[in-house]
């Protein structure tokens, strides 16, 4: 993780109303260089809003934008030399492939001779040498995503942001273009903002991911912490899947907390700090055991209800005696499935695999983690 | 255009329809073929023959000449009334181009649920009849019109101005009812063509204007060509409002084929009039498409 000295991107207390929806509501946000840093929520959560503020393409209603520690909030997308890459790729249909890399080094009045090589130099990087007379219509979908960021990347750019560049391709080919982009990145070396509402895309690439939700960032953190810590229900439920118990903290130690949800007594790890009574507590499928060999700190009684076959895995909900529902994922044993809908089975997962989350989906403050940390 | 099969290129797509059969396209193809047959093509190669034929001592007379050609390329008058008639196509075209292209833009840019009106709006030229419309700019521009009534009342100038009985009343009236035409061709081009471009070169660091010089106006170039094309070809054929704007001081190639015709009889001087006008427009046209296809292709 890149810590925020020199930033190369920072937005403060930016304010975007449109109407009576606020698309971003007082967002600050700090991107170290060379880092990687994903903006990720569900559509209409302001990641958008976010980026294209960074680009310049949205007058603000508050809040400042800085590139590089330069105040840029109130100079024109042309001059504030970011590359952008966009979800459909905007690639210029009237223009050759060399064409469309060259754009922006004539923009800049580079000499005809260094456009050419670095044009070259930049299509071999995104590996396609041989494409330079082509026309973007001649080329297919992860074609063009390169040809795009090789005309973002040519310029040398203080950032480069992405709009959901893989939106648009199919699943085996927006794979392998995470992997490329990310061997891109770290080549290059270059800031790159990322926005996406995919979470498996924000945590294969990201060095930091910032969960959004109705104009603010719900959580910053990198990808494990984000995925091992989440802050808030909201998050806890965004990225992966989880089990979200809402129960009534009953005891309250320095180590552990006991919830009662449903008339079950619930063991749950560290918590330094005050609780709310009301709680949510967060579980990852693949933490839950089944008929674990040695007892572990909860143990419930449930029957399987349904399962789902995943080829390398299988998720069962279960049903608790006390009606709690459950999911727990297992990886595929050599047999195959190993409980069968309608079994008896007990249930059961250390303490410090559970987090203990407030009920209210709104970020907590800084620097408070519940959970057990790290 | 061979389509790219590199690595990750998506399958063609095997939902292809293959349209409706050959027959069928034949016989649906037929009506209108049959009537531009017997109603235009006929007749046209009957003018072209007529204008091949002589005319002599108010009597018609088949033949072989092209008499009636040699004589109006060598009589300076009716060259220049093809120049004329030329240049005020040009001018009009340019004007409507000029007039109708930020109007295209905005219609096809906006989001507003207006929109319908509009396109009343820039319709309801058409919706009027030639000579109501042709009247009404003469209420206007006439020396003791609207315009000049007001002007010379308020004491501004002292003589009318000339707004009318001259090519600017003309092509005034020309580019007033031949905007729509322009405006449409434009529009539904402009609206494909993708905001997140000019963005995209925005980026890059093109100013707004250079945006538009490098994207948006390469783009919106096959629009250009239809809507100028459209509106040229309008313009060197009109023949209404040249007479009434004009006051037969506004000389036309139209208006001589009329004379020739209905008032001088001379059929075959009027069909080769007829004849060169057509042949000329399309060389025109033919060779602006080419250029325009050039520039579509290469643009740089």
């Amino acid at each position: 993780m890149t810590l925020a000295t020199g930033n190369d991107v920072e937005l403060r207390g930016v304010t975007k109303r449109y109407g009576p929806i606020l698309a971003l509501d007082t967002f600050s946000l700090q991107v170290g260089a060379g880092e990687f840093f994903t903006l990720l929520g569900p559509s209409g959560c302001g990641k958008t809003t976010a980026l294209r503020s960074i680009a310049g393409f949205i007058t603000l209603n508050a809040g400042e934008v800085f590139l590089k520690g330069t105040r840029v909030t109130d100079l024109p997308p042309h001059r504030r030399r970011v590359g952008m890459v966009f979800q459909h790729y905007a690639l210029f249909p009237h223009r050759t492939v060399a064409q469309n890399v060259a754009f922006g080094l004539r923009m800049q009045k580079v000499p005809k001779g260094e456009i050419a090589d670095r044009v070259e130099k930049t299509l071999a990087l995104v590996q396609l040498p041989r494409y330079a007379g082509r026309f973007p219509r001649q080329l297919s979908g992860g074609e063009q995503q390169r040809v795009a960021l090789a005309r973002a990347l040519v310029t040398r750019p203080t950032v480069l942001l992405l709009d959901e560049p893989l939106g648009a391709l199919d699943k085996k080919l927006r794979e392998r273009m995470q992997v490329e982009l990310k061997r891109l990145q770290r080549e290059v070396g270059i800031t790159t903002i990322y926005v996406t509402h995919d979470q498996e895309e924000a945590l294969t690439m990201s060095d930091r991911i910032a969960v959004m939700q109705s104009g603010r960032i719900e959580q910053v953190g990198t990808p494990l912490e984000i995925y091992e810590c989440p802050q808030s229900a909201f998050v806890a439920d965004f990225i992966g899947n989880i089990n979200l118990l809402r129960g009534t903290v009953i005891g309250h130690a320095e180590h552990q907390a006991a919830v009662d949800c449903r008339g079950a007594k619930l063991r749950i790890g560290a918590l330094p700090g005050a609780v709310a009574p009301e709680a949510v507590m967060a579980l990852r499928p693949e933490k839950v055991r089944l008929n674990p060999s040695e007892p572990l700190d909860n143990d419930l009684a449930a029957t399987v209800v349904h399962l789902v076959y995943l080829g390398d895995s299988v998720l069962y909900h279960l049903r608790s005696d006390e009606g709690i529902e459950l999911q727990a994922l297992e990886l595929a044993q050599a047999g195959g499935v190993r409980h069968q809908a309608g079994t008896r089975v007990r249930v059961g997962w250390r303490s410090e695999d559970a987090s203990l989350l407030p009920l209210t989906s709104s970020p907590l403050p800084r620097g408070e983690r519940l959970g057990e940390g790290g | 255009m061979p389509r790219g099969v590199g690595r990750g290129a998506e399958p063609p797509s095997e939902e292809i329809s293959e349209g409706p059969r050959l027959w069928v396209r034949l016989a649906l193809l037929l009506p209108f073929t049959a009537i531009l047959a017997l109603f235009f093509t006929v007749p046209l190669v009957l003018m072209a023959v007529i204008s091949l034929s002589r005319q002599s001592f108010a009597r018609f007379e088949w033949a072989l000449t092209f008499k009636n050609y040699v004589r109006f390329f060598s009589d300076p008058f009716y060259v220049g009334v093809l120049w004329d008639t030329l240049w005020l196509g040009f001018l009009v075209t340019a004007a409507a181009l000029l007039l109708g292209y930020p109007l295209a833009y905005h219609l096809a840019r906006t989001r507003t649920r207006w929109k319908p009106v509009l396109l009343v709006f820039i319709l309801s030229p058409l919706l009027v009849g030639i000579v109501i419309r042709c009247y009404g700019w003469m209420i206007l521009l006439a020396d003791r019109g609207l315009i000049n009534g007001t002007l010379i009342e308020g004491g501004w100038i002292s003589r009318p101005l000339p707004l009318m009985y001259n090519q600017f009343g003309v092509g005034l009236a020309l580019v007033h009812v031949f905007l729509p035409f322009m405006v449409l061709s434009l529009t539904g081009v402009i609206k494909r063509i993708d905001p997140a471009l000019l963005e995209a070169s925005m980026t890059l660091g093109a100013s707004p204007a250079r945006a538009f010089w490098e994207v948006t106006l390469p783009l919106s170039l096959p629009g250009i060509l239809a809507g100028s094309l459209l509106v040229f070809s309008l313009a060197i054929s009109s023949f209404v409002v040249p007479i009434l704007l004009g006051g037969f001081k506004v000389y036309v190639l139209p208006i001589i084929v009329y004379e020739q015709i209905l008032s001088v009889f001379d059929w075959p001087f009027g069909a080769a009039n007829a004849f060169i006008l057509l042949l000329i427009s399309l060389g025109i046209i033919t060779g602006y498409i080419k250029v325009a296809e050039r520039a579509l292709r290469g643009l740089v």
